[in-house]
């Protein structure tokens, strides 16, 4: 940069500006990236604004202009209301079982497959296919099949001299019923992320822990799990965040929504109920916003806690 | 000497032997996890043909007499046909829009430099970690001002872009090298004929996962369409499927068979293309 350069600056700006004008590059970066930039302001930034907004607010559906500030009265109303500490318990039962249930079943099941070559893509294949199947869908077959009286589910343990559960009708069993639909239906998603990563893992690692003399057991859990480093973080992720933001089971599975009794009542099933049934919109997004806090707490805390220290 | 031999050789058998009831253990139990992924779709297919009464009472799996009632009364009664085509209508215009502003913004953010580009796309992404909730009630609030709740457009409109895709194809993309782009200017090419001349064709692998995994969640969509669409001209298969419930209750035979309606063009798509799921799931598994 010498003298000229600043001197002649204000020329220069200009030529330059005039130069990428003429690029055929800036037009074709003008016609993709204005549409883009006014869609996520318009859909994504502005409505994430408006919540901020929202819940500090009493919202006047009619006259969104004249709504009162109202500060945090909205979060000292939700810390009073039992139904949000119901839907905070049942939110969080929910994420931890089916994170409990997922992560070791996942991972056995992707060993498996790993251990074997021929059929592989046939059973990853039979795996999937609840995943790609409508929830409802999924959600109304499961309310047949756990019927308590005509299901078949209890018609199988029956038989099988073990005695039938109420499941969905029990308050006592209705979140662990809808746990374990979620995680039949879920399963292959993450056994197929899973398996990727453990094929991914180089083969010389398992042929020095034989050489070693490790066990199948050993191998798992000492070279396996380590060595599984950022698909384990990403499928932790997914997981948790899966299970925080529940709702079509809960709407579709029991006899009323959040039922029997308030036992499968989800923050999601909150926020909804709150905005569209009462009509409070700004006790709604109040509410999500405690449910953004809870997502984002455990993601930043598992990324922090789950992050592989090496690589290969 | 020949006894050592004789040893190690049986040592090797009963290796052989072990590996072996090891390997059809694992066959045993990833057979057992397929039959319980699979069964209930089997009973389901068997009972939306059956009776009402001998779905409940019956014991057999397969229908002893066979019947469309079932799908006979869903089609006329339950506004099947017209949630099918919205159904359809949504997801194809969906996935069309999300292939194209994904792709092309993708081919800009790995392959333009621009003043803040990088702040623009964490920004963008930023918008993943927000849950759905927190906008539900905001985005209605913007889709009732333009006129669109209560129309399929109101759907369609806030899934017209998809950070997913923009980040899926942007990995891709950055793997291309930057000498293909060059040569095409080179030669005179202008960005769109670069673009959809060198671009797409490369990247039909990650845009076929794209747009499997688009249609397949708009297809099963439930929270957003149930709070937009509430009437049953504008409502798409999963809110008239779960509408079943109280237009037919506890009415087995009927749900069946409307689950086998809304699940059959799924499976379909999903065993012509199965690759294209799996390939897709690994592609962002592998790389986020």
């Amino acid at each position: 940069m010498g003298r000229e350069a600043v001197a002649t600056q204000d020329r220069d700006l200009f030529a330059r500006a005039r130069q990428i004008v003429r690029k055929p590059q800036f037009w074709f970066g003008l016609a993709v990236l204005a549409p883009l930039i006014i869609w996520y302001v318009w859909f994504a930034f502005s409505p994430i604004a408006r919540a901020f907004w929202m819940a500090v607010v009493e919202y006047k559906i009619l006259q969104p202009d004249q709504s009162p500030f109202v500060g945090l009265r909205h979060f000292r109303m939700l810390f009073a209301y039992k139904l949000f500490w119901i839907s905070i318990r049942n939110t969080l039962i929910y994420a931890a079982v089916f994170y409990a249930g997922m992560v070791p079943l996942a991972l056995f099941i992707s060993a498996c497959l790993t251990s074997v070559t021929r059929g592989r893509n046939f059973y990853q294949f039979v795996i999937f296919l609840p995943v790609v199947v409508s929830l409802v869908a999924i959600s109304l077959l499961f309310k047949m099949l756990m019927n308590p009286q005509l299901g078949q589910i209890n018609q199988i343990l029956r038989a099988l001299g073990i005695p039938g559960s109420q499941f969905l009708t029990s308050h006592e069993s209705a979140l662990y019923s809808v746990i374990g639909v979620d995680i039949w239906k879920a399963l292959g998603f993450y056994v197929v992320i899973l398996t990727a990563g453990m094929l991914n893992i180089p083969e010389e690692m398992y042929d020095a822990a034989k050489v070693d003399g490790a066990g199948i057991w050993q191998r798992f859990w000492r070279v396996t799990l380590p060595l599984l480093g950022h698909t384990l973080t990403l499928i932790s992720v997914l997981i948790v965040m899966h299970g925080l933001q529940v709702f079509t089971q809960v709407v579709v599975m029991p006899s009323q929504p959040g039922g029997p009794g308030n036992a499968t009542y989800v923050m999601n099933l909150l926020v909804y109920n709150e905005a569209f049934t009462n009509l409070r919109f700004g006790f709604a997004t109040a509410t999500a916003f405690t449910l953004f806090v809870f997502v984002f707490l455990i993601t930043v805390a598992q990324l922090r806690l789950l992050r592989p220290s090496w690589s290969y | 000497m020949q006894s050592n031999d004789a040893a190690r050789t049986a040592n090797y058998r009963t290796a052989t032997v072990l590996e072996q009831l090891r390997v059809t253990g694992v066959h045993l139990i990833l057979l057992a996890i397929a039959f319980t992924s699979v069964m209930p779709f089997v009973w389901m297919f068997f009972g939306s043909f059956k009776t009402y009464v001998e779905l409940t009472s019956g014991e057999s799996l397969a229908p002893q007499v066979w019947t469309l009632d079932n799908y006979r009364a869903i089609i006329f009664r339950a506004n099947f046909p017209q949630a099918f085509w919205n159904s359809t209508l949504v997801a194809v215009v969906v996935t069309l829009s999300v292939l194209l502003t994904s792709s092309s913004s993708a081919y800009v953010f790995a392959k333009y430099r621009f003043w803040g580009k990088e702040q623009l796309f964490v920004v963008i992404l930023s918008t993943m970690m927000v849950p759905f909730a927190v906008v539900l009630v905001p985005l209605y609030v913007t889709i009732a001002d333009i006129g669109l709740s209560n129309k399929l457009g109101g759907v369609i409109v806030t899934v017209l872009f998809s950070t997913f895709g923009i980040f899926l194809m942007r990995q891709f993309l950055e793997g291309i090298p930057s000498d293909l782009i060059d040569a095409g200017r080179i030669d005179g090419a202008s960005e769109w004929w670069i673009f959809s001349r060198i671009i797409i064709p490369l990247s039909t692998a990650p845009m076929a996962a794209l747009a499997v995994f688009t249609f397949l969640f708009n297809w099963d969509n439930f929270l957003w369409p149930l709070v937009v669409l509430t009437s049953p001209q504008t409502q798409t298969l999963p809110l008239v499927l779960a509408g079943l419930r109280s237009l037919y209750w506890e009415r087995y035979d009927m749900w069946a068979a409307g689950s086998m309606l809304t699940v059959a063009p799924v499976m379909l798509l999903y065993a012509l293309a199965q690759k294209q799921f799996i390939r897709g799931i690994t592609m962002t598994g592998l790389k986020a």
